[in-house]
């Protein structure tokens, strides 16, 4: 939600105007994931997609599961123990 | 008008917890979330039902900062946190828009909405919470959970 959602976006949109199509998103620290925060993920999980890529999540806690489950979105993304395991599932 | 629960009872002798105004602002929303959360803790919530109403409570205010607001800081969104004596808690959000079609929101898990990216605030309080009315054509919320 707010400027987290927003320097998230950027990010996002920075990196897909560069070209990049692999994304790993640690959310180990990510307390709780808004429908804001749920509306971005899938909008760019789409924008890679379209471009053969992909956005791999790392470490969501259990609310955030739930949440991401609650909305039917959570069968779109693999999720991962570390972040190396996630880097590595693009290869 | 009281709210009338699935069991035929009504929502009287409420105690307020909480009744604060916020600009409409999405600095605001993380702040009085902040503070409901603090005072469900002090209250021995548990923490899945203090996470399910922080949420809830967070969707419900930031649909009143958008939709309700147009995201204008010189309005007004107040929320009260209150209980019954049997310890349930309602959560009443108000905002000074004019209300919008809550039964015209979309099924968010329908294959076609799936990569929408909105939409999914509404449907997540009603999973969220125990009960969910709108009044005032949909300007207030109120939310209970049990």
């Amino acid at each position: 939600m707010g400027t987290a959602v927003d320097g998230l976006r950027q990010t996002f949109e920075e990196s897909i105007a560069n070209g990049d199509i692999y994304f790993v998103l640690n959310l180990a620290e990510v307390v709780m994931i808004d429908s804001s925060g749920i509306g971005l993920l899938v909008r760019f999980l789409a924008s890679t997609k379209q471009r053969g890529g992909n956005i791999k999540l790392v470490q969501p806690n259990k609310f955030a599961v739930q949440t991401l489950r609650l909305v039917g979105v959570l069968n779109l993304f693999e999720i991962f123990d570390d972040d190396d395991a996630a880097a590595d599932s693009f290869n | 008008m009281p709210a009338e629960f699935s069991d035929g009872s009504e929502d009287h002798a409420l105690s307020d917890l909480s009744d604060v105004s916020m600009p409409a602002t999405s600095e605001a929303i993380a702040t009085v979330v902040d503070t409901i959360s603090d005072t469900l803790t002090q209250l021995q919530v548990p923490e899945q039902k203090r996470f399910e109403i922080a949420l809830a409570v967070q969707e419900a205010l930031a649909n009143a900062v958008v939709h309700g607001c147009g995201n204008d800081p010189s309005k007004q969104v107040r929320c009260r946190l209150q209980s019954d004596p049997r310890g349930r808690i309602v959560i009443i959000v108000t905002d000074p828009g004019p209300g919008f079609g809550q039964n015209l929101v979309p099924d968010p898990k329908q294959r076609e909405n799936l990569y929408v990216d909105h939409g999914r605030g509404v449907y997540l309080i009603r999973q969220l919470m125990d009960e969910v009315h709108f009044e005032n054509s949909g300007s207030e919320i109120r939310m209970w959970k049990y």
